[in-house]
């Protein structure tokens, strides 16, 4: 894949340091994920040439470089965030991900991370590990909202200690393109995570979600609750993946995908993986898709709201699921607002919720 | 009020009403009893515009105006109330969000200005009280994890609240315990005006004993084959729907 544009924009730098070039190498060398490769069978990062080189806009500032990188996106996020930042966190933190950023994350105690992308900005890459020490406790809430010219790549990894919890929301509002993945390891005994998600492209959007969590000890207890809403001619991609490794016995785990199609030319691939290598574990998963019940809006309309209002008052209900895990509560109305305001009829019911 | 005239309908290839014939005035009570599967369901939804149905002659006024060609929403909006015979669950929309809805989206249809929303609270906090329901189901979702009666009940605690003109219950009484059923029958009297109309849609007398209804009629074969007092509902009880086919 020709990766000038990029090439281009990191030149343009007044200062590219030894490690920024390393980077750089290693990105042209490893090359981007294609299509062929299972992981990426239904989004192209091909279409990151069709980004101009201003558009890339790389990160000026410097931060420590990694050795080496996973893949080549790897490099491409290390190359054009300039670095990674280390940093404790405890208490509210709010990152901006509509930039290029590239983090490593403690958690020792109790903290909340808000990761939010209201941004303009044509081209973004973040990715971030969090560690949590034992006991630890943490609430991730990640949502995009960003233009409908951005271009997003989020990378999230999150290794959970003894007894430690993490409790993640997603909402996926808005963008032209996004891939995210989002992976939690439970690395000892009594480490738990809560996982919900809401992706609901419209318009031409392009967005992926692949969501990996690994039970590599005993006694680790999982949950994933994802809904899916796939509006005009948008491509919604999600894919969920629970793996129980040799000696993880007691695995409580439990993934749940639920879609809604909402019009004729939009599109949904989304699929539960399961792989289990212990033999004495509680897992569930499965996905459903739908379209709006007939019966239902037929009962709302029987009562007075009009077709595009009971139909707003359907897909919000569809939502709401995921909606009412969002913390705190104003961030909570504020994109129950946002989501309905995209739908026509749904204006109306902003004010009632 | 309500004129049905002649009304032929089908649902796909199957014909249901056969040439249905059915003149509800203000003020009245009609009872339309049938055999299970006589299409008391289809002329009950079909009165509140399902698009499930197709009508393929005849037609239906609702005060001088013809209904067949209003959606839904403008039928309601024009005071026609359907209470389900299995009503809808919607998890994730509140009852409070739900009535709020309906109220504001009639009363707008009408020219009307929205209530207040203390004003409204209150209106549907009386109207829970008088079906001696828990307050706590206005912020439950709509019809969730309700049982069948608590279901029937919700039918008509929106009825109270939405105040139609034209009251049309599908089998409002099944499901329902003693206690339950007599609080239903109080709610539909409560409405029961010189101005307003009931057509109660059963398979049984058992409501009939706490509703009076002015005139009853037997739906069979797609059309009433009979009508009279509410001597005929008894009989209906006693002997059932068979002799019916016979006479
Ligand atoms: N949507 C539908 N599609 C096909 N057949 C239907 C539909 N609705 C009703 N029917 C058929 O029409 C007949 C009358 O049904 P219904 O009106 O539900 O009767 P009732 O309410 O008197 O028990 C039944 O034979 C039923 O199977
Ligand atoms: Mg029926």
């Amino acid at each position: 894949m020709m990766l000038d544009n990029i090439v281009t924009a990191i030149e343009a730098l007044p200062d590219v340091s030894a490690a920024r070039r390393a980077a750089l190498d290693a990105l042209l060398r490893l090359g981007l994920p294609g299509p062929h490769e299972e992981q990426w069978k239904y989004t192209d990062l091909s279409v990151l040439q069709t980004l101009a080189a201003e558009d890339i806009a790389p990160n000026p500032d410097t931060h420590e470089f990694p050795a080496d990188y996973a893949d080549g996106l790897d490099a491409l996020n290390a190359a054009l965030a300039g670095g990674q930042q280390h940093r404790p966190i405890d208490g509210q933190v709010r990152l901006d991900t509509g930039r290029h950023g590239r983090y490593h994350l403690t958690v020792d105690g109790n903290a909340e991370l808000r990761l939010e992308d209201a941004g303009d900005t044509r081209f973004a890459t973040c990715f971030i590990t969090l560690a949590l020490a034992p006991g630890a406790r943490l609430r991730l809430t990640r949502v995009l909202t960003a233009s409908e010219a951005a271009h997003r790549i989020t990378r999230i990894a999150i290794s959970v200690a003894e007894n430690a919890r993490v409790d993640i929301v997603t909402i996926d509002l808005d963008a032209r393109f996004a891939r995210h993945d989002l992976a939690v390891a439970l690395d000892a005994p009594g480490a738990t995570a809560h996982l919900y998600g809401l992706y609901a492209p419209a318009g031409a959007t392009h967005l992926d979600h692949h969501v990996r969590v690994d039970h590599r000890a005993a006694h680790c207890i999982s949950r994933g609750y994802f809904r899916g809403l796939a509006f005009d001619r948008a491509c919604a991609v999600f894919n969920g993946r629970i793996m129980v490794h040799p000696h993880a016995q007691k695995t409580d785990s439990e993934l749940r995908i639920a879609n809604l199609l909402l019009s004729r030319k939009a599109q949904i691939n989304a699929k539960p993986e399961l792989e289990i290598y212990a033999d004495d574990v509680k897992c569930a998963h499965g996905a459903t898709f739908g379209r709006l019940d007939p019966t239902a809006l037929f009962y709302l309309r029987t009562r007075g709201v009009p077709e595009a209002a009971a139909r707003a008052l359907l897909t919000y209900s569809f939502a709401n699921e995921i909606f009412q895990h969002i913390h705190p509560p104003e961030l909570r109305s504020e994109i129950t607002a946002k989501f309905l305001t995209r739908m026509d009829g749904g204006a109306g019911i902003t004010e009632l919720t | 009020m309500l004129e049905i005239e002649n009304l032929h309908a089908r649902a796909g290839d199957t014909a249901i009403l056969k040439g249905l014939n059915l003149t509800v005035n203000a003020g009245e009570v009609h009872a339309v009893m049938g055999p299970n599967g006589s299409g008391k369901s289809t002329l009950s939804k079909i009165i509140a515009g399902s698009e499930d149905y197709i009508v393929t002659d005849g037609r239906i006024r609702f005060e001088g105006r013809d209904l067949l060609t209003l959606p839904p929403e403008e039928r309601a909006a024009a005071g026609i109330f359907l209470g389900f015979q299995y009503p809808v669950e919607i998890p994730g929309v509140s009852n409070m969000v739900f009535l709020r809805a309906a109220v504001n989206a009639q009363r707008k249809h009408r020219g009307e200005p929205e209530l207040e929303a203390a004003d409204f609270l209150a209106w549907v906090r009386h109207r829970v009280k008088q079906m001696k329901m828990d307050p706590a189901m206005l912020s439950r979702g709509v019809n969730e994890g309700f049982s069948g009666g608590e279901k029937k009940r919700n039918e008509i605690l929106q009825m109270l609240v939405l105040e139609p003109k034209l009251m049309v219950l599908d089998e409002t009484d099944s499901g329902l315990d003693i206690d339950a059923l007599k609080i239903v029958a109080e709610g539909i009297n409560a409405l029961r005006s010189p101005a307003r109309a009931t057509l109660l849609v059963t398979h049984y007398q058992r409501l009939l004993d706490h509703v009076q209804p002015d005139h009853v009629h037997v739906l069979s074969g797609g059309r009433i084959v009979k009508s009279g007092g509410p001597d005929l509902a008894r009989e209906l009880e006693e002997k059932g729907y068979g002799w019916l086919d016979a006479a």
